[in-house]
């Protein structure tokens, strides 16, 4: 078993706590900057100290606050990619991985480094300095770098991963991965498991889908990449009709009945802006479909963002944009079942 | 009238002994010392660096001998090179710092293999400072001691040595009031 379950208070206010079992699989740690992933990975790594609590890596214990034990970075089985460049610049790149492997044997040291270079196809660059590598080839030698002690478990710090490379460590690679990830297409696409870290605080872990669908907190939903939020008041609830009505500052929702909730309790509706449809004013009245005033329109590379008072955001298509035309008032339809009441 | 050298051997030998020493000896310190935020640290070596132990050494010593002037050189030369040092390795990217740890690399060898390479030419440039500043220093010295007497060819020459020396001086600290600005 692989858990952590660590305690640390950083002066002046903040404060790290976290408890999790890690899968065998990639796990992805998402959130915010100054959420407290370097520091979780640093501390799992051992290049920081929980002030509490306990670190097993497959039921071997690497730190225990109660029990003292702190075992050094070396000592703890784990392969830690840096969030910076981290590979020494005054080496060539086999230099830097022959330095990781000081504590072999020569021969075995030769046949790692050699494995190494060969894995993570740094042959035609293992000669060069860092600075003289491309960005790709010196990733690429971070992670082999880390991995050349054979780790049981890799730790990669936001180190700026793009999607081939999950697929590349993984085939040097089985035991399990927890990588701190900004990019949450790649979490997604790479993670078995996400856990969302707001404020040195776990606010929701568990498969991708499940976190990117059901946001359990309004920080969740904000890290799940949903840019409409509102906090308002149930206005009312009817379970023969399974209906519930929704009041927010300018505006009121009609979404299905919420259990478990009495009339007058404080929630969050959630909704992406993808889901959000802007409409021409002579659309006929629907449902959560309400008046919206055009603040500013913003142009993407592929799509149209859209930005209302409220504030409700609306991102479309270029097409869809084109359809709508030109328009003087707004409403916007916000789908029941694309509302996430929180 | 034959010229006397000997001032100048004197004091070459004295500057480069202090020089080479302070070298020596500072570095691994001031790496001790880089990872800790102590102004004592900062205040004692900034209070040191600016003594001109030499000539001080030259008032008060009983008997101003070149072990004597090596000894008081050091005084302020271990301190500056240390703080110039300490400066320097506070700027190592703490990255590679946690990667040397991860390889299981002690404080010694990330010294020695990481902190020096990198940015051990401060020390180098702190003690290239520290001997033109010591030369100055026992052409005053010896000045004081009654060691130069007009006008031999070595007073002559150390007189020279002690302009640049001064240049050099003024240049340095000229240089840390505009550091100081620009770190405003």
């Amino acid at each position: 078993m692989t858990s952590i379950r660590v305690k640390k208070r950083v002066p002046p206010e903040f404060a790290l706590e976290a408890d999790f079992n890690l899968g065998t699989g990639i796990t992805a740690l998402i959130g915010p900057a100054g959420a407290g992933k370097t520091l979780l990975l640093e501390m799992i790594a051992g290049l920081a100290t929980p002030d509490d609590g306990r670190i097993l890596l497959n039921d071997a214990i690497l730190f225990d606050g109660q029990a003292r034990v702190n075992l050094a970075p070396v000592r703890r089985g784990c392969g830690y990619v840096s969030q910076a460049d981290s590979l020494f610049p005054h080496r060539t790149l086999r230099q830097n991985l022959e330095f990781a492997a000081r504590r072999f044997p020569r021969l075995e040291r030769h046949r790692r480094v050699a494995e190494a270079i060969e894995h993570f196809n740094l042959a035609d660059v293992a000669a060069v300095r860092p600075a003289d590598a491309s960005h790709a080839e010196r990733l690429r030698c971070s992670i082999a770098r880390a991995l050349i002690g054979g780790p049981e478990l890799l730790l990669a710090d936001d180190a700026g991963f793009h999607s081939v490379l999950p697929g590349l460590i993984r085939a040097h690679f089985r035991g399990p991965i927890l990588m701190a990830a900004r990019d949450m297409d790649l979490a997604c696409a790479a993670a078995s498991e996400l856990i969302l870290l707001h404020a040195g605080r776990i606010v929701q872990r568990g498969a991708p889908r499940q976190v990117l669908d059901q946001p359990a907190t309004a920080e969740a939903a904000r890290l799940a990449g949903y840019e409409n939020l509102w906090q308002g008041t149930i206005a009312s609830l009817d379970r023969a009709a399974n209906l519930s009505r929704l009041e927010f500052g300018g505006f009121a929702l009609t979404v299905p009945y919420l259990p478990g909730h009495l009339r007058g309790d404080r929630v969050w509706a959630a909704i992406r802006a993808a889901a959000v449809r802007p409409r021409t004013a002579d659309t006929p009245p629907a449902p959560n479909v309400i008046p919206a005033e055009l603040v500013r329109v913003v142009e993407r590379v592929q799509s149209v963002r859209m930005e209302f008072a409220g504030p409700i955001v609306a991102e479309l298509s270029r097409s869809q944009f084109a359809a709508l035309g030109d328009n003087k008032s707004w409403l916007v339809e916000l789908p029941g079942e694309s509302l996430r009441v929180i | 009238m034959t010229a006397d050298w000997s001032p100048l051997w004197l004091s070459l030998r004295v500057a480069l002994l202090v020089s080479a020493l302070a070298l020596v000896a500072a570095p691994w310190p001031a790496w001790l010392l880089a990872r800790r935020n102590w102004p004592v640290v900062t205040l004692l070596t900034g209070f040191l660096s600016s003594v001109p132990a030499v000539i001080v050494a030259s008032l008060a010593a009983p008997a101003f001998t070149w072990p004597v002037a090596v000894a008081a050189g050091l005084v302020r030369a271990v301190p500056y090179t240390l703080a110039a040092s300490r400066t320097a390795f506070q700027s190592l990217n703490p990255s590679y710092v946690k990667a040397a740890r991860m390889a299981g690399a002690a404080d010694w060898r990330i010294f020695w293999t990481l902190a020096l390479p990198l940015h051990g030419r401060a020390a180098l440039a702190a003690a290239a400072d520290v001997f033109p500043e010591t030369m100055l220093e026992m052409a005053v010295a010896l000045w004081i001691v009654g060691r130069l007497s007009a006008p031999p060819a070595g007073a002559i020459l150390l007189t020279a040595l002690a302009g640049g020396a001064l240049a050099l001086w003024v240049r340095r600290g000229a240089g840390a009031i505009l550091e100081r600005q620009a770190g405003r």
